[in-house]
């Protein structure tokens, strides 16, 4: 075909076909030539163009060429790119998180597994077992209700591995029975004991705790149990200055709601029965007296209003006599409450933990100023991974240590050192201490035999197994048993 | 009459058919095992073990000169009946213990002899399963193995606490793997299943400028298990990447990590149709073995 682009220029529209397979010169075109013709597309420019490359096919693009992907892993036969300096641009999808969901979504706690084997033979745990030295080394099971009411008062922690097994069941150990002893003792007698857990890194000490709750529910104690001592003093719930207090105190609404909802939850059948004995004008509403404590725990719908009721609950359940029931008020993480809080007063000035009326109201228990005139026990739990150092409360909790052998030496006071709370240091003065220490291989073995029996540890429990885990275990540590032969990579 | 060529059969041996749907082997000897441990052990309370919580070892364990004597059973100097009774004890303690009290290797040995020659899972450096290693491998950044083995130990936790997978017939599982319900308990074998059956067989290797045109000749080639392990898994690492996690915290990660895991073996993961497509490629491009080997015969 012979063009003559000159005379027909002017005549003919510059079609498609013709920017073709003419060869007009570049520059005497009207009309550009696209890239991509907009609407229709002839058959021979169709032929003519490259295909388009399609996106994302693996094996090509990302087997043969180089790349680093996207975490970040650099794939070997890397070429250069250029711009990789360059903010990648964040593409949400979705609709983010609500508040506080990722959270929860992190602490939440898992008591069973259905792939663990029931484990058959079982005890149930009883208020009577837990006195019976003669159960020391053996695993036993939560009865329902109690898993009930251990989780009302979130006594179950996300840490501890519950949600391996098939139901949630536990060693007792020595210290375990002879704490439920003590606690049984000291509230016959209608004292209060006043008990520091202390102890290594994941030696058990919250589960100790958590069987001293135990004990306290199944002999029908009225329990309140701060699962973090943190949440506290760490400015995450609300507070506000508790008007002719002096010094100044601060109550925590929110929290104070909290405690009566878990202790609603864990004990409505003993609060059902107990029946007020004083009147409470200072309350919105009113409540004859005779009118049960659980009417009174219920009428705390709001944290306005739950204040004054979580003081009139205390009030009545300290009345002596009267039916009332001995009293376990715990805290997990005693560091945080024996330091400075995060909270400011209206002067900005720090708040001391003790000022807080919470957690005062804790320390005048443990300080042994206020009593429980009806028999009880406040534990306070320290904890090693999440604890702020706090120098006079390792000082107290050391020198009773020694006082009771558990160490040669008493700590003495570094004379430059700072940090040291005069506050804390007589808080601590008169407090008993437990130092939790590792189990004997016995203790051991008996574990191991149910993490097997529940086909979680595939190895014959023999002494030898039993004596490779309690050694490498940090000679009996329970958690770290736990950690070399169930959080394992190993099986 | 010559011979046939076979031609057929040749051709039929190339062709490439689709697996059969897996029916999976019923192999319930593992998960029967599991089962057997349940003994009534944990109901009884445990016996004080000689040697250790203070009490003293039997003297089967010290191998003293007495024992000796005992064992290579001189009649002349029998001790008392008493003595009699503790040897016997002792012996009874050491079979409890899984010795053999008759043994003369192992006596003196508190847990006798290891075996020879010591299985490779007792060496330290091979005590993880193989496939284990090598994904925990590639989970590490930045050289933090133990971060990589603390993720890699989680991983494993939530496929054991997961519930039983349920397997999609359209996409099954890799032959030979044990059925859903032993899966759970055996984590190992879990990820093993999962990474070996969206591994690809084959990689497609681009030659540049072969094709003409400036494009590249891109040409499959077999690759071996641990590469197709490999690349198995850092697809999965790239489809986790790509996840939103739903909680904080260190956790989240390997818990990506796991749902992945479990959405392959269920059929639900995207990798598969990854493992199709490069099959696929590889099946379009399969001439170009014979076209590139040609043209490096040529060049020679």
């Amino acid at each position: 075909m012979m063009a003559v682009p000159n005379c027909l220029r002017c005549l003919v529209r510059p079609s498609t076909t013709s920017i073709t397979t003419s060869v007009i010169p570049q520059s005497q075109r009207i009309v550009p030539i696209l890239a991509a013709p907009f609407s229709t597309t002839s058959s021979v420019q169709k032929a003519g163009m490259q295909p388009r490359k399609k996106a994302g096919i693996p094996g090509k693009g990302s087997l043969s060429r180089a790349q680093i992907g996207p975490n970040g892993h650099i794939r070997a036969g890397k070429k250069m790119q250029l711009g990789k300096f360059k903010k990648a641009k964040n593409i949400e999808r979705g609709k983010a998180p609500a508040p506080g969901e990722r959270k929860a979504f992190r602490k939440r706690v898992l008591l069973s597994n259905d792939n663990a084997l029931p484990v058959t033979g079982l005890e149930e745990l009883s208020a009577q077992g837990l006195l019976d030295a003669s159960n020391v080394g053996r695993m036993v099971a939560l009865p329902n209700e109690l898993v009930d009411q251990l989780r009302a008062v979130e006594a179950f922690k996300p840490t501890q591995s519950w949600g391996m097994f098939r139901q949630p069941s536990v060693l007792l150990r020595k210290e375990s029975v002879e704490l439920a002893k003590k606690m049984t003792e000291t509230a016959g007698r209608g004292e209060t004991l006043k008990l520091v857990i202390s102890g290594d890194k994941l030696v058990g000490k919250s589960m100790l705790l958590l069987q001293a709750i135990s004990n306290a529910f199944l002999n029908n104690w009225i329990v309140f149990h701060v699962p973090e001592g943190q949440e506290l003093t760490n400015a995450s719930t609300d507070y506000a200055p508790i008007p002719d207090t002096k010094p100044t105190q601060y109550s925590q609404q929110a929290y104070g709601l909290r405690l009566l909802q878990a202790l609603r939850k864990a004990n409505a059948s003993i609060l059902a029965e107990l029946r007020t004995v004083n009147p409470h004008p200072e309350l919105v509403q009113h409540f004859p007296v005779g009118s049960s404590l659980l009417q009174l725990a219920n009428a705390a719908r709001e944290p306005d209003s739950a204040w004054p009721i979580f003081n009139a609950v205390w009030s009545e359940l300290m009345v002596k006599g009267n039916g009332r029931p001995p009293i376990l008020f715990s805290v997990d993480g005693l560091a945080h409450i024996m330091k400075m809080s995060e909270y400011r007063s209206p002067a900005f000035e720090i708040i001391h933990a003790h000022d807080l009326a919470l957690v005062n109201h804790f320390v005048e228990f443990l300080a042994g100023n206020k009593k429980l005139p009806n028999g009880g026990a406040v534990i306070a739990a320290t904890a090693r991974s999440n604890a702020p150092r706090n120098p006079s409360m390792e000082l107290m909790v050391g020198r009773r240590e020694a006082e009771l052998g558990y160490a040669e030496e008493k700590p003495v006071k570094e004379p430059y050192g700072k940090g040291y709370d005069e506050r804390v240091e007589k808080a601590l003065e008169k407090v008993d201490v437990l130092k939790l220490r590792s189990v004997s291989r016995t203790e051991a073995r008996s574990l191991m035999e149910y993490w097997a029996a529940s086909g979680l540890l595939r190895t014959a429990v023999d002494e030898k197994t039993v004596s490779e885990k309690w050694m490498i275990g940090g000679n009996g540590n329970l958690g770290e048993m736990e950690r070399v032969s169930l959080l394992t990579m190993r099986y | 009459m010559p011979p046939s060529l076979g031609l057929r059969s040749a051709f039929r041996a190339l062709t490439i058919r689709t697996r059969p749907i897996l029916q999976t082997p019923l192999q319930t000897n593992t998960f029967t095992q599991a089962r057997e441990l349940t003994t009534d052990n944990t109901s009884a309370p445990p016996p004080n073990t000689p040697g250790q919580d203070g009490m003293p070892l039997p003297e089967g364990f010290t191998g003293s000169d007495k024992q000796e004597a005992q064992l290579s059973g001189a009649p002349g100097r029998q001790g008392s009946q008493d003595s009699l009774n503790q040897l016997a004890l002792d012996q009874l303690q050491m079979v409890a213990y899984g010795l053999n009290p008759f043994n003369p290797v192992e006596v003196g040995h508190k847990y006798g002899l290891p075996d020879l020659p010591i299985p490779s899972k007792m060496h330290m450096k091979h005590r993880y399963d193989p496939v284990i290693v090598q994904m925990t491998k590639l989970l590490m950044r930045d050289g933090k193995l133990s971060k990589a083995q603390r993720d890699m130990a989680m991983i494993l936790n939530y496929l054991r606490t997961s519930p039983t997978p349920k397997l999609n017939p359209a996409r099954p599982l890799i032959p030979g793997s044990p059925p859903p319900e032993a899966l759970p308990l055996d984590p190992v074998t879990y990820i093993t299943c999962a990474v070996d059956s969206v591994a690809p067989l084959i990689r497609l290797r681009g030659y540049k400028g072969l094709a003409g045109g400036g494009k590249s000749l891109e040409v499959p080639y077999p690759i071996a298990l641990r590469q197709r392990r490999r690349t198995a898994f850092q697809w999965i690492l790239d489809a986790v990447e790509k996840k939103k996690s739903k909680g904080s915290g260190r956790g989240m990660f390997p818990n990506r990590v796991a749902e992945e895991i479990v959405a392959i073996v269920e059929g639900r993961s995207s990798l598969w149709d990854k493992r199709n497509l490069v099959h696929k490629m590889g099946t379009t491009n399969r001439a170009n073995v014979a076209a590139l080997a040609m043209r490096q015969r040529a060049k020679r």
